[in-house]
């Protein structure tokens, strides 16, 4: 595997991944700054600029297709020729640094010329298919011929003799590939190599026999493939499901987040006449940067299938439709006069801030405590009480900077795959040392694995390892627990030792105040916001205390069975008719996260809104409001009538629920260990670390919406099919 | 700083008054017209009101306008009183159509939260 991509090897400063791995010298080279001129505007960059970053800087932008900020430099398209005075030949501005007292001219005649060459060789050999090319629109070949090309054609093969054809690959369920329209640019190939982390993809052949692809028939299968769509250029990679399906220009979009990972990618969601027709990503450098995994990409056809589209109620042991009345009465009535203690709320994966409050003060007015998340967290302790210790404190963007990282019992290849790209970044340009305890998974970069026993936390926290010996010598170290572990019978000890070995950690590194080694990784998008609100018992606690009347909040994945509350009334407010749905006697009908505005939480404590593109299919409603309107009927009302009024609510539980975009960081590291002291005794269960999704396949189909969307059924059977042929 | 916005009149063709006073006569000339029209329109409309209900709606009907101080809206408005007096007078307007001005039919929006959701509307 290519550990140094060019750039770093030439030493070319080729975006920011860069400046991380510059910034030993950074400090040095920022005195003595290059004075150049772009367009006669003068401008002072550092030494190793490229000329079209320095022109990016005075606001020139120089057209481009190989050209990516986030991958190594190629430098084959040549659309970036620019004249630079007494030089003979014009250069390429993404591939050349700039030197001292440079007159760069963009716009000069041998510019323009250069370019309208370019243009004419490549659109030699390009379809002239736009009609029917989904790409059009927002085609950047299209643009720039527009903008840069000639005006009049020298394309006289009326015979039609000439043109390169190029045999279409089979990429897989979710890239369409018409390859004639390939221009070469290497992208998807400097992608799947630097980021996704899966040399598939190469070229083969040279000059007009060149052709990008996979080298043997296979499909390309990685948990962020979707990612080269945005990046082709051009038509030759497309949406397989958006294939003919909208034009750009005909479209709205919504800014929103996504809710398949604790993540909370920044999404962009296209629909047109209330149906989502795809979901893009949205640049946020702190969060995705301008990534998506394929899961938040694609589930979107799960949001048209096996919804709840009415209240339901059971009838003489059916679910039948019926209506808002009929459905909250029948929910109501076992609701009134209910005793203390005798009703409780289970929260699943997608649940929102706002249906997650009001269902607590619904609860606590009945006057119950009973409120837990699929994915339990262990109370001892501090428990719940201190944020630091259930957030991936040192945030997302940091990962990338840390120098040792010992992964406990995650896979974020597949739990998250944006924070798994911060890894790899980290490791490809920060010479960084990663240590796996759990299953030894393929997580797309070399790494040390430990073991499969948690016995290990405490050998590294005591010395006893010898990994500790590199662990000593970090100066950013970083433990990541995976936040499934703490489900286990013994999740308060492996807690606490992960808290013991990230204090013994901070003691001898010397890290910077600011740098947060102890990280738990979270798998569902609604439970750091639970876990602020207060959600604090588990499921088997619930199950114990068999409460009369049971809310499912979208809880379809906690494998709770009817057998466990035979004498339970159970109430499902969720999206999908699933596994919770079925045991239900009142179903709710609720909004998926296309369709609501509400407030979530990622797994670094960052709260993020979506918006809502389209309305809620058939008679369905916003979750909290579901729960406001019960509330009314058992005559508990709930002093909150619209959205701000939840949100003032929420801040007043608390305030950085409601500050959108921010992190809000925890503290009190000390003090969470020092509570959790009790637990030092006692010793592991014997069975070792397990991961939930350790192949491609266990990736795609994880939660309510992902099930139910035929595309990640599909992706699911391609990668069966292909570890099949691998045989 | 803030700035101080000075006040600009300016003088516009009047379109039938040539001063408040005027205009003011005329909508009472109007408005009785109106009133005195009540029992005869009440002979050929065949609708559940009574002559008080009906002057209660005429007097409602000027009163949402009361408010006004533009000349030229104000005549715009008597034109178009003298206009829906003709109609009913000569009995051009239908049933239905009179009936309108009581908004019977109509049916409130929710103003609470349960109507509100029940309904589907924000």
């Amino acid at each position: 595997m290519l550990r140094l991509p060019i750039v770093r090897a030439t030493g070319l400063a080729g975006g920011r991944h860069c400046s991380v791995s510059f910034h030993t010298t950074s400090n040095k080279s920022q005195q003595e700054l290059i004075e150049l001129f772009i367009d006669d505007k003068p401008v002072q960059v550092p030494p190793g600029t490229t000329v079209l970053q320095a022109a990016a800087k005075v606001g020139v932008e120089i057209p481009r297709f190989c050209y990516h900020e986030r991958l190594a430099v190629a430098g084959n398209c040549r659309m970036c020729l620019v004249e630079i005075e007494k030089q003979v030949k014009p250069i390429a501005a993404c591939a050349m640094p700039v030197m001292k007292g440079w007159r760069v001219k963009t716009n000069s005649d041998l510019t323009r010329k250069a370019r309208e060459g370019v243009m004419e060789f490549l659109l030699v050999n390009h379809p002239l298919d736009c009609p029917i090319c989904d790409q059009g629109g927002e085609c950047d070949l299209q643009d720039q011929s527009m903008a840069f090309g000639t005006d009049r054609s020298r394309f006289v093969d009326i015979n039609f003799s000439g043109k390169r054809a190029v045999e279409d690959k089979d990429m897989g369920p979710l890239i369409k590939t018409v390859m004639t329209r390939c221009i070469h640019c290497t992208r998807c190939i400097r992608f799947a190599s630097e980021v996704a982390g899966i040399d598939d993809l190469g070229t083969t052949g040279r000059g007009n026999d060149m052709q990008v692809g996979t080298y043997v028939e296979k499909m390309f299968l990685s948990e962020l493939s979707g990612n080269i769509i945005d990046l082709c250029p051009v038509g030759a990679l497309t949406s397989k499901p958006y294939a003919f399906v909208a034009r750009p220009w005909e479209t709205r979009r919504t800014d929103s987040i996504d809710i398949h990972d604790a993540v909370g990618s920044n999404i962009v969601i296209s629909h047109r006449t209330g149906e989502v027709l795809r979901i893009l990503p949205r640049v946020n450098e702190e969060v995705n940067e301008e990534w998506l995994s394929d899961k938040a990409r694609f589930s979107y056809d799960g949001l048209k299938r096996q919804r709840l589209i009415t209240p339901m109620m059971k009838i003489n042991g059916k679910l039948e439709a019926v209506d808002w009345e009929d459905a909250l009465i029948a929910a109501a009535r076992p609701l009134a006069n209910i005793s203390a203690d005798k009703c409780a709320a289970i929260a699943g994966k997608l649940v929102d801030a706002e249906a997650l409050i009001a269902m607590k003060d619904l609860v606590n007015k009945l006057g119950s405590e009973g409120l837990a998340t699929e994915q339990c967290f262990p109370k001892d302790g501090s428990g719940i009480d201190l944020r630091s210790s259930y957030l991936l404190n040192n945030t997302i963007a940091a990962v990338e900077d840390a120098d040792v990282v010992v992964l406990i019992g995650t896979n974020p290849r597949y739990e998250a795959p944006l924070i798994n790209t911060r890894l790899r970044k980290g490791y490809l340009h920060g010479e960084q040392t990663i240590a796996l305890i759990g299953p030894d998974v393929d997580l797309t970069y070399e790494h040390e694995h430990l073991g499969e026993s948690f016995d290990i936390i405490t050998k590294l926290r005591n010395g006893s390892h010898p990994f500790r010996a590199t662990l000593k010598e970090a100066k950013k170290p970083l433990v990541i627990l995976g936040a499934d572990q703490l489900t286990r019978q013994d999740g308060a000890k492996i807690l606490y030792e992960t808290q013991a070995l990230a204090k013994a950690l901070g003691d001898d590194s010397k890290a910077p105040q600011d740098w947060k080694i102890l990280n738990i990784l979270h798998t569902n998008a609604s439970q750091v916001a639970a876990l602020d609100i207060g959600y604090g018992s588990t499921v088997e606690e619930i199950k114990e205390q068999q409460p009369k009347v049971l809310f499912l909040l979208g809880a379809d994945d906690a494998n709770i069975k009817k057998e466990d509350f035979p004498n339970t009334f159970i109430i499902y407010i969720g999206i999908h008719g699933d596994a919770g749905a079925a045991i239900a006697d009142v179903v709710l009908a609720g909004a998926a996260y296309t369709e609501k505005v509400a407030s979530y939480v990622n797994t670094e404590g960052r709260s993020q809104q979506t918006c809502a593109a389209i309305t809620p299919p058939g008679l369905a409603r916003p979750d909290w409001k579901i729960i406001r309107a019960l509330s009314e009927l058992t005559g508990v009302t709930l002093p909150y009538d619209n959205l701000n009024d939840v949100r003032s609510r929420l801040e007043e539980v608390a305030p950085h629920l409601v500050r959108y975009g921010n992190v809000e960081p925890a503290n009190f590291f000390k003090q969470a260990l020092e509570i959790a002291k009790h637990q030092s005794g006692g010793s592991f269960l014997s069975d070792p670390v397990d991961i939930k999704h350790k192949t491609l396949d266990q990736f795609f189909m994880t939660d309510v919406v992902s099930r139910a969307s035929l595309t990640m059924a599909k992706c699911v059977q391609a990668v069966m099919k292909q570890r099949q042929s691998a045989v | 700083m803030a700035s101080r916005t000075a006040s600009v009149v300016r003088q516009v063709r009047p379109i039938l008054s040539i001063n408040r006073e005027d205009a003011r006569r005329k909508v009472l000339t109007l408005y009785k017209a109106w009133i005195r029209q009540v029992p005869i329109s009440l002979l050929s409309y065949d609708i559940p009101k009574s002559e008080a209900d009906c002057k209660r709606k005429i007097r409602e009907e000027f009163k949402r306008h009361v408010h006004l101080t533009d000349l030229r809206i104000i005549d715009k408005l008597i034109i178009k009183g003298q206009m829906e007096l003709q109609e009913v007078a000569n009995v051009w307007k239908p049933t239905g159509a009179l009936m309108h001005y009581w908004k019977e039919t109509w049916e409130k929006k929710p103003t609470d939260f349960m109507s509100k959701f029940l309904s589907g509307q924000d």
